[in-house]
């Protein structure tokens, strides 16, 4: 009786010690450091890359690939932009990263005068390069150094060949373009109308949107109601191609009508696995992000200078429905 | 000495570097979360004060351009002094996680402080509106410094967020330590407590149980206390003060049986010496008469009967003269065979007596009168019942420390309970004695003489004889006492 009494007794005293010294462990020996102070100054370049179409699948692989290319070469590279095509919070972001003083930006072109104004001078100003990618602004606009991205001319000729091939040779063509003449779009169109302008049969169309969404499907029902006989869409603006589907679906079947567009819209892909495209014109956004983060890279380390003004082109090409799938 | 106030004071030390411990601990705990707090706190208070700065800046420049006096103007380079400052201080915030912002925010600061130089200088070379472009700019950048501030404290807390969740996971686990520790002094105080006033009870728990022990008049126990402290002295003592009375109880009961058995003794000489005295005058009378007859008879020739009457006389003297005083074995054999001689003149033929006589031993002391009773007692059960007669044996034994005396017969033997009756001092029979002394006399005497109980020896057999042994020590007991 006794005897047990006293194991009991050294058990309880036991766990007793036992859960006090684990809680005391727990309290006292616990890590309280602060994360490290880094004392070494910070050498590396810092580069930005702005859109202002973050998280957009396109725009998702250019930053990818710009940002596995400036690890590969030690370099801190951050991703900023606005969503949904805000232009002013775009600008913004251009001119925080000018005044931050960083090192070198990437940015997609936004053919306007207030972006202009940034590149040209606030950049100069602070001597920071920059350069564009997948939508270009012209040198003598924007100063920029170099563009890497895809030859969106080629790209509007390859529509239309596309057209040609998948319509014939006659047909009424709506292209749905931005009022705000961005310097890309201008080009695709051109490519789009001299691919076709050997076809008299063939009346094209230009319709220009501003940006909103409401303008888009009033112009989008416009079109539909002027021009019952259209049979082809092209959405040279690729942000379009969603509600040009849409709204062509709330009327009449999709499948009869020629609908193209671009993979940098944000639903252009999804839209060609469902099979409501007839094509798009497939660019290659992690290269557009490689390339131009080595560019900049190099230009910061005075490698490759002069660049070549024109631009790196990369790859494109055309993406039919089947393919996709 | 005082070893119980040891004890206490012990107690109270374990129970006060307990306390003390964990006062330490705990101090340095909070200190430590303290300090933590602070520098917390200090990381946004920093960050804060950039922003302050940096609004404080675009304020007075903003006065400044409107009121272009020499006081504004120290306040706007005092504010800007202010900018750097604060630009300085939150130069310890950069870590590996904010390194990029970080290094954008001191840009920005640096942008800030620029743009405002140049305001500053296109307003003295009076170029007003290249001025306030400069100025609304450095607004702007004002603006967006705010806004860095909170991107950049919105990074801070998710880099600490690990440590903040720490530091609640912290102090609940406190709490927890709290109740823990609790538990555990509870725990250990109890039992130290038990322990100790254990080890002070206990002893004198055990000590009052011996004094009451004693109190009922047990000296024989002793007192055990096993413990390091006073009590054990106070049971020391008073086991000793038990052994002092004890020894003088026993010596006491010794001496009240000494006395007892002397009181006894001399009980036992006046019995047989009013005997005796009963018989005074006769023997006086019969002993010269004895005397004359002998004489008459070996005038007569008559020669045996001559001896025979000398025997009787020696005999009869010897009965009267040495019942209280010790004589020596020798003088007992010689009182022994004159008796034999008379028996032997009685009975003739049917008696034979054979004896065996060391004659080393018979120097020894021996009470007088104590063989001649034993030999009749023999005499009177082999011989007299007997028509044949019978053997008596008479041995006298030396060893080394002993006498043994062996009278032996080949008669009818005795009854188990005469020998007990014998041995226990209870049989008073007389008859047909000669000296007046009887068997049982001779056994009492012989113990009180040699004040001991294993002196005499007898082994009986129905039919086939008694043997009666005598041990006699050949030093008396009370000669060693002397």
């Amino acid at each position: 009786m006794r005897k047990t009494g006293i194991v009991l007794l050294c058990f309880l005293g036991l766990v007793l010690f036992y859960f006090t010294f684990q809680s005391a462990g727990k309290v006292f020996r616990s890590n309280w450091e602060m994360p490290e102070h880094a004392i070494e100054p910070v050498n590396q370049h810092r580069l930005i890359l702005i859109t202002k179409n973050l998280d957009t699948p396109f725009w998702d692989q250019v930053a990818q690939g710009a940002r596995e290319q400036a690890q590969k070469e030690g370099v801190s590279l951050e991703v900023w932009g606005s969503y949904g095509n805000n232009q002013d919070e775009f600008l913004k972001k251009i001119e925080v990263a000018i005044y931050s003083k960083v090192d070198g930006i990437i940015v997609q072109g936004m053919d306007s005068e207030e972006f202009n104004e940034l590149t040209k001078i606030k950049a100069s100003f602070y001597n920071i390069p920059i350069i564009t990618v997948a939508n270009d602004v012209p040198i003598e606009k924007s100063l920029r150094r170099t563009y890497v991205g895809s030859d969106q001319y080629l790209a509007g000729q390859m529509i239309a060949k596309q057209l040609l091939a998948d319509m014939g040779p006659a047909g009424e063509v709506v292209l749905m373009s931005d009022s705000n003449q961005e310097y890309y779009q201008k080009q695709r169109l051109q490519g789009i109308q001299d691919g076709l302008k050997d076809y008299p049969d063939i009346h094209a169309v230009n319709v220009e949107i501003s940006d909103s969404r409401e303008q888009i499907i009033s112009a989008t029902q416009d079109v539909l109601n002027q021009k019952p006989d259209a049979e082809a869409f092209i959405a040279v603006n690729a942000d379009f191609t969603g509600v040009i589907v849409q709204e062509i679906s709330k009327r009449f079947q999709v499948e009869p009508y020629y609908i193209y567009s671009f993979d940098d819209g944000s639903d252009s892909l999804q839209l060609l696995e469902q099979g409501k495209l007839d094509g798009i014109i497939g660019q290659s956004p992690k290269t557009m992000g490689n390339v131009s983060a080595e560019l900049i890279i190099k230009l910061l380390r005075d490698e490759e200078v002069p660049f070549d003004k024109e631009g790196y082109l990369t790859d494109i090409r055309m993406l039919k429905e089947k393919e996709a799938r | 000495m005082n070893r119980i106030q040891k004890k206490i004071w012990s107690l109270t030390l374990v129970v006060l570097f307990i306390m003390a411990i964990i006062w330490i601990a705990l101090t340095y705990y909070n200190q430590k979360t303290q300090d933590q707090y602070n520098a917390i706190l200090q990381r946004y208070l920093s960050l804060n004060e950039v922003t302050v700065a940096s609004q404080d800046l675009i304020t007075d420049l903003n006065d400044y351009l409107l009121q272009p006096s020499e006081a504004n103007l120290t306040q706007v380079d005092a504010s800007k002094a202010n900018v750097q400052d604060a630009k300085g201080e939150i130069l310890i915030l950069k870590n590996k996680d904010n390194e990029f912002a970080m290094a954008n925010y001191m840009n920005l600061i640096d942008s800030l402080t620029e743009t405002a130089d140049r305001s500053l200088m296109h307003h003295k070379q009076q170029e007003t509106e290249a001025s306030t472009n400069d100025f609304s700019e450095a607004a702007r950048i004002s603006n967006y410094i705010s806004e860095t501030t909170l991107t950049l404290i919105d990074t801070e807390l998710k880099t600490y967020e690990r440590l903040y969740r720490q530091v609640i996971e912290q102090s609940n686990e406190l709490k927890r330590l709290g109740i823990w520790l609790l538990l555990l002094i509870t725990f250990l105080l109890l039992l130290m407590t038990y322990w100790f006033s254990k080890s002070i009870t206990k002893p004198v728990q055990k000590l009052t149980q011996s004094a009451n022990e004693l109190a009922k008049g047990r000296f024989d126990l002793p007192i055990k206390v096993e413990s390091n402290d006073e009590i054990s002295f106070l049971a020391e003592t008073f086991d000793r003060m038990r052994v002092n009375i004890n020894n003088l109880f026993l010596e006491i009961q010794e001496k009240a049986q000494l006395e007892r058995e002397l009181q006894q003794n001399k009980l036992l000489l006046k019995e047989s010496q009013l005997k005796s005295l009963q018989n005074q005058i006769n023997p006086h009378f019969l002993f010269n008469t004895l005397n004359i007859m002998s004489k008459k008879a070996y005038l007569e020739g008559a020669e045996e009967t001559s001896d025979l009457l000398v025997s009787v006389a020696g005999l009869l003297r010897y009965n009267l003269k040495r019942l209280d005083k010790p004589v020596t074995l020798h003088e007992e054999v010689i009182v022994l065979k004159q008796y034999m001689e008379i028996q032997k003149a009685r009975f003739t033929e049917r008696l034979h007596l054979h004896m065996e006589i060391d004659e080393a031993s018979l120097s020894v002391q021996i009470p007088g009168l104590t063989l001649q009773p034993i030999i009749e007692n023999a005499v009177i059960h082999t011989i007299e019942p007997s028509e044949d007669g019978g053997n008596i044996w008479f041995r006298i034994l030396d060893s080394e420390n002993l006498v043994t005396i062996e009278i032996e017969d080949d008669g009818q033997g005795m009854v188990q309970e005469k020998i007990a009756q014998i041995l226990g001092g209870d049989s008073e029979q007389t008859e047909g004695q000669s000296t007046g002394i009887g068997f049982s006399n001779v056994v009492k005497r012989l113990r009180l003489f040699y004040g001991l109980e294993d002196v005499i020896e007898i082994q009986s057999m129905q039919g086939k004889g008694t043997n009666v042994k005598l041990k006699i020590p050949k030093k008396r007991r009370n000669d060693e006492n002397d």
